[in-house]
């Protein structure tokens, strides 16, 4: 045995250790500021008025419940519209389409789609909503979510088809069932909590996202009610916090770091949901 | 090389396989292969790994057409008609069909509506006729003792042996005429496959059973006929007993008594 070597094996062996150590050390010690900062800052002097009052004017206090209202009705919209379409798509992908040149060309495009920057698809939807309807609206906001879903959605659907294994399929194809039988009874019930935690994963990635929402919901102060309020611009939370964070007023700094808060705490839990949903994956 | 198979008068041909070749991609799996099959006999096909065993399997209920590169060219008349000429409906071929693969594949439900599955793909019946069907293939696959307390619970929590007799159980359950095993107990223990073995001699009075195995025992010990097939090509066929103790051909004498293979 050659000792020399066998000594600078263990060196080399340690620093690696230390080295990696070190960048998971920066990478979480981030996320650790991020989120002190955002519980001092949001926490404190947290009240229920947040959840139950609109936004008011510069220098009384409000509450986030229309841009609380805002976000949840045009993410739910989105999800709506969305999901189904991602996870068609993705079945085309992992199940009919596989090696075919279409589905090269649905996968290429899909990940372009994946990986915009999501300013770009609220200035297309600015651009062939906004000026046809006149004005803002949740539509337009729901529309551009929707987008930035769907690529979210197909990625992981066609991910998680392809880990049921082709034996399966076989079996069922075995007993004389069709190929959509076959998708829908057997392949989509073994991936189910795989597409689930893609849908979740789409939700908390459109949560957050502002850019789009400045283009096509802009912001609202005030409530939106009825079928009608779809139609008119709407505020959501990050719009809320962008514009509040840029605002003079103390009252709305607080306001848009208590926002801030609320949709980190919203991810956290649907991401939770999320691994929940993935470790009883069949 | 002798692939024509001699015929055994007495026996009634269920399956007829006639010069049939087999192709993924460009590579050719099975060369000019024929065969009979006999009714409710049991059929093993013996051989070294990679010798087109499986293939021939596969062909039977046109299992392969999942895959856009593979391809059959030759005939294969069940009951008189050829399967391959594609008049015949896939679907109801493969219900007429039935297969159990190597691997347990419990379909990630209850142990009932794995039964159930294939019931309900061809027939409309009352739940009380559907439970009645399902007892009776738990029964059948031996495996209803295990079972009748938990049919609500995941085809998944049970035992690999337990899950390979489900899908004995689902196999039969829709009533084939035919059933193919592709090595059915190579992910078994001993106690399951002896259990497996016993439930194909019990089934054989029923079904006309093809069986890949790579296990010579257990092709010895089940099968009323084998057929010994070697780089894609059927070396020999014939009675399981006449097989293993007079072999004709050099090489399945070389590949049963171990000197290959």
């Amino acid at each position: 045995m050659n000792r020399a070597l066998y000594i600078r094996r263990r060196i080399t062996n340690n620093v690696f250790l230390i080295l990696s150590l070190m960048a998971a050390a920066i990478g979480l010690g981030w996320l650790a500021l991020i989120l002190s900062t955002l519980v001092m800052n949001g926490a404190f002097g947290f009240s229920f008025a947040v959840f139950t009052e609109i936004t008011k004017s510069t220098g009384s206090n409000g509450g986030l419940a229309n841009a609380i209202g805002g976000s949840l009705i045009m993410t739910s919209i989105a999800v709506i519209v969305g999901t189904p379409i991602g996870i068609m798509a993705g079945t085309y992908l992992a199940e009919y389409g596989r090696d075919r040149p279409s589905a090269f060309l649905v996968r290429f495009v899909n990940d372009i789609l994946l990986s915009a920057p999501s300013i770009l698809i609220g200035l297309f939807i600015y651009e062939i909503l906004v000026p046809r309807m006149g004005h803002f609206s949740g539509i337009a906001g729901a529309a551009a979510l929707a987008v930035i879903v769907i690529p979210v959605v197909v990625r992981t659907t066609e991910n998680m088809l392809l880990l049921v294994p082709n034996t399966l399929r076989e079996a069922a194809a075995a007993l004389g069932s069709p190929r959509s039988h076959i998708i829908r009874s057997v392949t989509w019930r073994a991936a189910r909590a795989g597409i689930v935690t893609g849908a979740l994963l789409g939700i908390a990635r459109i949560s957050g996202e502002t850019a789009p929402l400045l283009f096509t919901a802009l912001n609202n102060s005030g409530w939106v009610s009825g079928l009608a309020g779809l139609n008119t611009p709407m505020a959501s939370l990050p719009a809320v916090i962008y514009y509040d964070a840029l605002s003079p007023s103390d009252d709305l700094h607080k306001l848009a770091w208590e926002g801030a808060l609320l949709i980190t705490l919203a991810v956290l839990t649907l991401s939770i949901v999320a691994r929940f949903f993935e470790s009883r994956r069949y | 090389m002798n692939s024509m198979a001699p015929v055994d008068q007495n026996q009634k041909v269920r399956i007829d396989i006639q010069n049939l070749s087999f192709y993924y991609g460009a590579f050719k799996a099975l060369k000019n292969v024929s065969l009979p099959l006999y009714d409710r006999k049991v059929t093993a096909f013996i051989g070294p790994s990679g010798c087109g065993k499986s293939t021939l399997l596969r062909v039977l209920n046109r299992i392969y057409e999942l895959y856009p590169k593979q391809r059959a060219e030759g005939k294969v008349l069940l009951d008189g008609e050829n399967i391959l000429d594609g008049k015949q409906d896939i679907n109801l071929l493969r219900a007429k069909i039935g297969m159990v693969f190597q691997k347990p594949t419990p379909f990630p439900m209850t142990i009932y509506d794995n039964i159930a599955y294939g019931i309900k793909l061809y027939e409309r019946t009352r739940k009380s006729i559907l439970d009645d069907r399902v007892e009776e293939a738990l029964t059948r696959a031996a495996l209803w003792n295990e079972v009748k307390g938990k049919l609500k619970e995941s085809g998944l929590s049970l035992s690999g042996g337990q899950q390979q007799r489900l899908c004995i159980a689902r196999t039969v359950a829709t009533k084939p005429e035919v059933i193919l095993l592709d090595e059915p107990c190579s992910a078994l223990d001993p106690i399951s496959t002896a259990k497996i073995e016993e439930l194909i001699d019990e089934l054989s009075k029923d079904y006309t059973i093809v069986m890949v195995t790579h296990n010579m025992q257990q092709a010895s010990r089940v099968s009323d006929y084998t057929a010994f097939m070697f780089l894609g090509e059927l070396i020999e066929f014939g009675s399981t007993e006449r097989l293993f103790t007079a072999p004709q051909n050099k090489r399945t004498e070389e590949y049963i008594t171990g000197r290959f293979g």
